[in-house]
């Protein structure tokens, strides 16, 4: 049987495809591109270090879904995100990219835990504060290039 | 080094990883995908623009890359979307309208340099290819010239099999009768 589809693919590359290929002017501007987004990006060494150890205190033991832990941030007098609540969404996806925290679905509600790497981070940070912090933020600012 | 640096420099690695495989994968499946693509958009500009965007979009993907197919089938799925994407969007809607009333406007020089151009068998064998509806064209395209096997039609495409196998047939029965006319 002579099927003349199989003669499909030299007759597309000879017509249609002949003059067509990823030019190196367009694979430099997907580089380009993906070079721009990453420092549009959201930065973890944007937030206070404070802040951030206050949402993994805040769900150290419970987990806990966003507005609840804005109401801690609140009584813990932090007011990062008074008047950018949507901010804390960023910070909070950011982390869990991170490997920092997790989160669960319940009925509707995105509920956030620590993970195993958060627990180690911020027990390391309450043992011995001032030379952990340190290193904690110098985390930060490596993850977030 | 302590804990909290190692995951500072592996999160940085992985980063450099990325953008490394990105820039392998355009160097081995760009003209693939940009061909994949002109088989949809049919347009060497769209094509190419959308290429850009489909491998952007691989990039922020990355980490759903699950290998439960084959990087190959997963960045073909991709494309495929993204094109599908672009002919249901407004604009390229509203573009082809305004290309077919420009249609109904008889051009004396198209049709002498068809007549020219259209004699040729692999001309006309792309040409009626080109000229099938979506649904056959992309499983002749995937089948005959990337020689993917049914199943993996089915599962690039997320077509049922016996559907795939369906339009298999009837795209050669439109391709036999639109042959048959040219010649």
């Amino acid at each position: 049987m002579n099927d003349p589809l199989n003669k499909l693919k030299n007759s597309m590359k000879k017509t249609v495809f002949k003059d067509l290929s990823f030019s190196h002017e367009r694979k430099n501007a997907v580089k380009e591109a993906i070079q721009r987004g990453k420092h549009s990006h959201p930065q973890l060494h944007f937030w206070k270090e404070e802040t951030i150890l206050y949402i993994l205190d805040s769900i150290q033991y419970e987990e806990k879904h966003g507005y609840e832990i804005s109401t801690h941030l609140y009584q813990k007098n932090d007011n990062s995100f008074i008047k950018s609540e949507g901010q804390l969404y960023t910070l909070l996806h950011l982390l869990e990219n991170k490997g920092i925290i997790q989160s669960e679905w319940i009925e509707e509600k995105k509920y956030y835990s620590l993970t195993t790497k958060g627990k180690k981070h911020l027990a390391a940070v309450q043992e011995d504060a001032p030379k952990q912090r340190a290193s904690l933020k110098h985390l930060l600012e490596e993850a977030s290039t | 080094m302590s804990e909290l640096e190692q995951v500072a420099v592996s999160a940085e690695e992985h980063e450099t990883d990325r953008e490394q495989l990105i820039d392998q994968l355009m160097e081995k499946y760009g003209n693939d995908i940009l061909h994949l693509v002109y088989t949809y958009v049919k347009n060497q500009t769209t094509a190419e623009d959308l290429t850009q965007e489909i491998f952007i979009k691989c990039y922020e993907k990355l980490d759903d890359f699950k290998q439960q197919s084959s990087m190959k089938t997963w960045l073909y799925r991709i494309a495929i979307n993204h094109s599908k994407d672009y002919l249901r969007s407004w604009h390229y809607r509203k573009i082809t309208l305004n290309d077919k009333i420009a249609e109904y406007i008889p051009s004396k020089s198209k049709q002498v340099e068809e007549e020219i151009i259209a004699k040729n068998e692999e001309t006309t064998l792309t040409k009626a290819v080109m000229a099938l509806p979506i649904k056959y064209r992309e499983i002749v395209f995937l089948h005959y010239y990337e020689e993917l096997t049914l199943l993996e039609i089915s599962s690039t495409t997320t077509t049922n099999i016996n559907t795939v196998k369906t339009r298999l047939k009837r795209a050669k029965e439109l391709l036999k009768d639109m042959i048959k006319e040219e010649v």
